[in-house]
C-alpha cells in the first residue's frame, strides 16, 4: 500500500480544528503520526505547543478521540512508564506515545527521559524539535541553535547575541542509551516518517525514540507557505540529518549527492538573520564534523 | 450548590474541542485538476489533513483550512493557486 | 493463624503493602526508608508478591510512574523521605488533585539544611496542604495495618484521595517490635480489587485527562475536593472499626485520647514520642496532676471536632512539636490545634514546645517538665509563654 493510502485509510483521532499557527509542521507531524499510530493509543501531551493549541482539550471537551492526557513538563516518560507497566500487566497492547517538544524532552524532562530508556520502558516517544518553546514565547532551549535570536537569547542593538551555546545532539545521546530504535524525522519526508513511526511500534524490548526537526514558522521568522521547503533544506544540507539506529546499527536514510550549503538554510529564518560570517562558517563546520562522525558510525 | 461539572476531577468527555479554523484564512488554495498530477504531494504535506484522497484524486476542503500555502508552493504541477479570500 | 515477627518500623511498611497487593511499586532508596524498598524488591525476587516492580531514578520519576499506573487503573504504593517528598512536589500535589488513590508510606526525616539523616515529621508536615490524607503512626504494628487501612481509605468512593503513612525515620523504621502479620485471605476479604469509574486512561473509554481548565471549573474541582477530605474524617473512623472487627485490633482513629476523662489539662504529642510521654503521665498523675494525653493521628484532614471535644473544658494545655512553623515561631500542630478552639467560649492557655529536632531525643524528662509548664499556665490562668524549646531547658 502507499503511503498516501495508507494515510487516508488511517483514522483522523486529532480534533480537526486545533490552533496551531497558520503552515505549522508540528500540527502535520502530529496528524501523520497518530494515523499511524491508530486508536488502540493513549497520548502525553506535556505542556508546549500541542497542548497549548487543544490537543488535550478545553474544560469539559477532549482535543483528541483517543486517551489523552497533559504530563508534567519534566515527567512525561516516567508517566508513560507507569501506564505501559499497567496494560504490561493485565496483558492489553496498546501503543503508549508521548509526543513532546524539545523543552520537555531535552531540558525539563530529560531526566525521566534517559530513566525510561535505561530501563527499557516500552514506549514510543516523539520528540517534535522546534528549537525552543515556542508556544509560551520563543524561549530557548538546549536543543536552540548556536547563534540564534530567542526571547531569552535576543539579539543587541549592536546586532550581536544569539544563543551562545551549541545545540545539544540529543538525537545522538538517545542513541548512546543503546536502546532498541532510534531514528530522526523530518515533516518534509513524509513516507519516511512513516516507516520509522511503523517500526517503532514494532519495537518490543525497550523504548522506541523518534526526534522530528521541525523548524517553527513562527518563532523562526519563516514563511508559513516555505515551512516543509525550509525543513528540506535542513536535510539537503546536512544540518539536520535523517538517520536510524536499530539495535545500534547506524543507518543513514537520505544521503543528499549535492548537498546545499548551511547558509541556504539559515537564510530561511529570519532568527539566523544577525548571524556574522565567522558564525555562518562555524556552523557550517559543525554541521560537516557531525555529518562526517555519523559516517563513521554507520561505518562501524 | 449547583454544578457546571459532574466530575470530581478534570476529565474531558463531552466531545471533541473544535475551533473554526476556516475562518482565519485570508487566501484560499484553488486545484487546477487538468494540471494535477495526481502525485498526492499536498495531500501529504497539508497540516490541517484538508486534502482528501477520493480514489486516484485529490479534493481540496475548505472547513478548516487555514490558507498556509504549503499546498500550492510544494505542488511541482503548479496546480495550486493560492486566491485571496472573499470578503463577509 | 496470623504469624508474629520481630521486625523494624521498614519491613511493618513493606509487609502492609505487600498484603494489600499493589500492582505497580516505584520506589527510589532514601534513607531511612531504603530497607523498605529493599524488602519489597527481595519479596518480588522470592516470589511472594506479583507487583511489577519499576526501578525509577528518582523520586520525582516514582511518583510519576505512579500517577500514569493510577491513571490506567493499577493499585499502587510508593514510600520516601524528606529530600525525596520534596523532589516530587510536583507530581505529589497532582496525585491529590487527580483523585488518584496512591498509597506512600513516608519515613519521616528532617529537612536539609542543616546536613541531617534523623527522623521528624518536617517533611510531611511542610506539604500538608497538597491535598493529601495524612496520618502519624506510633508503633510498628500500627505502620502495618495501618497500610491495609490506608488502600481502603484511599479508594473509598466518598474519599479516592491518595493517603500517607508517617512514622518517624529510625524511631519507628529502624526499631523492632513484636508484630503480628495478618492473614492474606482475610485482608483480601477486608480490601477488595480496585476499580476506578472517575478517571481513566484506555482505549475502551478514551477522555481527555486534565484538559486547560478554565478557573468556574477549578473552583468546582477544588471545592469537591475539600468535600472528600471532610469525608475521610467519617471514612478514617468507619474503616478503624471495620478493621477492629475483623482483625481485633484498633488504633484509634482520627485522635487517640489517654486518661483524658477526669484530666484538669492536656499534652498534645504526634507520632512515636507519644510512648515517652504517656509513662510522663503516669508518672505526673502518681504526684496528683491530672493530666491527660491527646495524641493526634491524622494531620489531614485535622480532627478539629475531635480536638475541640476533649479540649473544650481544660484548664490549659500543651503541644509538642517536633517540628517548626517558619513565621509562626511555634509548630505546626500547635497551630492546628489552637485554631480548633477559635469557637470555644473562653481561650484557654496554651503553650507551644518545640522538642527533639535533627534526632535530639525526647525522654521523659522533657515530657515532665512540659507537664509542669502547662500545670503553672493552668494555675495562672493567664495565657502561656513564648514557645519553649524542650532541648534547650532540659
Amino acid at each position: 500500500m502507499n503511503v498516501m493510502d495508507k494515510l487516508a485509510a488511517g483514522q483522523e483521532l486529532v480534533s480537526p480544528g486545533i490552533s496551531a499557527c497558520v503552515g505549522c509542521n508540528v500540527e502535520l507531524t502530529l496528524r501523520t503520526v497518530l494515523r499511524v499510530l491508530g486508536p488502540d493509543t493513549i497520548l502525553a501531551i506535556p505542556p508546549g505547543c500541542m497542548g497549548g493549541v487543544g490537543v488535550v482539550g478545553w474544560d469539559k471537551k477532549s482535543g483528541c478521540k483517543i486517551p489523552v492526557f497533559f504530563p508534567l513538563l519534566d515527567n512525561v516518560a516516567s508517566m508513560l512508564a507507569g501506564i505501559k507497566l499497567h496494560y504490561e500487566r493485565v496483558g492489553r497492547p496498546v501503543n503508549v506515545v508521548a509526543f513532546a517538544g524539545d523543552g520537555a524532552t531535552v531540558d525539563a524532562g530529560f531526566q525521566c527521559l534517559s530513566g525510561a530508556a535505561e530501563r527499557g520502558d516500552k514506549i514510543i516517544y516523539i520528540c517534535y524539535d522546534n528549537e525552543g518553546y515556542m508556544n509560551t514565547g520563543y524561549q530557548r532551549s538546549a536543543s536552540t541553535t548556536k547563534g540564534a535570536w530567542t526571547s531569552t537569547t535576543p539579539v543587541g542593538s549592536d546586532g550581536k547575541g544569539g544563543k551562545k551555546q551549541h545545540k545539544k545532539d540529543f538525537p545522538m545521546i538517545m542513541a548512546m542509551h543503546d536502546i532498541p530504535y532510534m531514528a530522526t524525522a523530518n515533516p518534509a519526508y513524509i513516507p519516511d516518517m512513516v516507516k520509522k513511526v511503523e517500526k517503532a511500534m514494532k519495537v518490543k524490548d525497550g523504548l522506541a525514540y523518534i526526534h522530528v526537526y521541525n523548524p517553527c514558522v513562527t518563532g523562526w521568522g519563516i514563511k508559513a507557505e516555505e515551512s516543509i521547503k525550509t525543513a528540506r533544506m535542513a536535510v539537503e544540507s546536512n544540518f539536520a540529518p535523517l538517520y536510524e539506529v536499530e539495535n545500534g546499527k547506524f543507518r543513514i536514510n537520505v544521503t543528499p549527492k549535492n548537498p546545499i550549503s548551511v547558509r541556504e538554510f539559515l537564510k530561511k529564518c529570519k532568527k539566523f538573520s544577525h548571524l556574522s560570517e565567522e558564525e555562518i562558517a562555524e556552523l557550517q563546520r559543525t554541521t560537516d564534523e557531525k555529518w562526517n562522525r555519523l559516517k563513521s558510525l554507520c561505518a562501524l | 450548590m449547583k454544578f457546571n461539572s459532574d466530575y470530581i476531577v478534570p476529565i474531558g468527555c463531552e466531545g471533541i474541542y473544535e475551533i473554526n479554523t476556516g475562518k482565519w484564512r485570508t487566501k484560499k488554495p484553488v486545484l487546477n485538476r487538468e494540471k494535477c498530477s495526481r502525485c498526492g504531494l499536498c495531500f501529504l504535506y497539508c497540516p490541517v489533513f484538508s486534502i482528501e484522497k477520493m480514489g486516484k484524486d485529490y479534493q481540496i476542503t475548505y472547513d478548516y483550512c487555514k490558507g498556509c500555502g504549503i499546498c500550492a508552493l510544494e505542488c511541482p504541477k503548479k496546480a495550486i493557486t493560492m486566491v485571496p479570500e472573499e470578503e463577509k | 493463624m496470623p504469624k508474629i515477627e520481630v521486625m523494624n518500623g521498614n519491613k511493618a511498611a513493606a509487609v502492609g503493602a505487600a498484603l494489600s497487593r499493589p500492582g505497580i511499586i516505584a520506589a527510589y532508596p532514601i534513607t531511612p526508608q531504603t530497607p523498605l524498598v529493599e524488602y519489597l524488591t527481595q519479596f518480588s525476587a522470592d516470589g511472594m508478591i506479583d507487583s511489577t516492580m519499576s526501578e525509577v531514578e528518582s523520586e520525582l520519576s516514582a511518583m510519576s510512574v505512579l500517577t500514569g499506573a493510577s491513571l490506567a487503573g493499577s493499585r499502587t504504593f510508593t514510600a520516601t523521605s524528606s529530600q525525596g517528598l520534596s523532589l516530587m512536589y510536583e507530581p505529589y500535589f497532582r496525585a491529590s488533585t487527580l483523585r488518584l488513590p496512591v498509597v506512600m508510606a513516608v519515613a519521616n526525616r528532617e529537612m536539609i539544611s542543616p546536613q541531617t539523616l534523623w527522623g521528624g515529621p518536617q517533611d510531611s508536615l511542610t506539604v500538608r496542604d497538597a491535598g493529601w490524607l495524612q496520618i502519624y503512626v506510633e508503633d510498628n504494628q500500627e505502620i502495618l495495618d495501618m497500610m491495609i487501612q490506608a488502600f481502603k481509605i484511599a479508594e473509598d468512593k466518598r474519599v479516592l484521595l491518595p493517603v500517607n503513612i508517617c512514622y518517624d525515620g529510625f524511631y519507628l523504621s529502624h526499631m523492632a517490635e513484636k508484630v503480628i502479620i495478618p492473614d492474606q485471605d482475610k485482608v483480601d476479604g477486608f480490601l477488595p480489587a480496585y476499580c476506578p469509574e472517575h478517571i481513566l486512561l484506555d482505549p475502551k473509554r478514551p477522555m481527555a485527562v486534565d484538559p486547560l481548565t478554565n478557573g468556574y471549573l477549578l473552583t468546582e474541582y477544588r471545592y469537591k475536593h475539600m468535600q472528600a477530605q471532610q469525608n475521610a474524617l467519617a471514612v478514617i473512623e468507619e474503616t478503624d472499626r471495620e478493621f477492629t472487627n475483623v482483625f481485633g485490633r484498633s488504633h484509634g482513629g482520627l485522635v487517640e485520647t489517654y486518661r483524658c476523662q477526669d484530666c484538669d489539662a492536656v499534652m498534645v504529642t504526634m507520632g512515636s514520642m507519644t510512648g515517652a510521654a504517656r509513662e510522663a503521665v503516669d508518672a505526673a498523675r502518681q504526684n496528683g496532676k491530672n493530666i491527660g494525653l491527646l495524641k493526634i493521628r491524622a494531620v489531614r484532614p485535622f480532627p478539629q471536632t475531635k480536638v475541640f471535644e476533649v479540649l473544650k473544658d481544660v484548664k490549659a494545655f500543651g503541644v509538642v512539636d517536633r517540628n517548626v512553623s517558619f513565621g509562626w515561631n511555634t509548630g505546626i500542630i500547635y497551630q492546628e490545634t489552637r485554631a480548633s478552639l477559635y469557637e470555644n467560649h473562653t481561650v484557654i492557655p496554651s503553650i507551644p514546645f518545640i522538642g527533639g529536632l535533627g534526632g535530639e531525643d525526647l525522654t521523659m524528662e522533657h515530657f515532665l517538665f512540659a507537664i509542669d509548664r502547662i500545670y503553672e499556665t493552668a494555675a495562672s490562668g493567664e495565657c502561656g509563654p513564648m514557645t519553649i524549646w524542650l532541648n534547650k531547658e532540659v
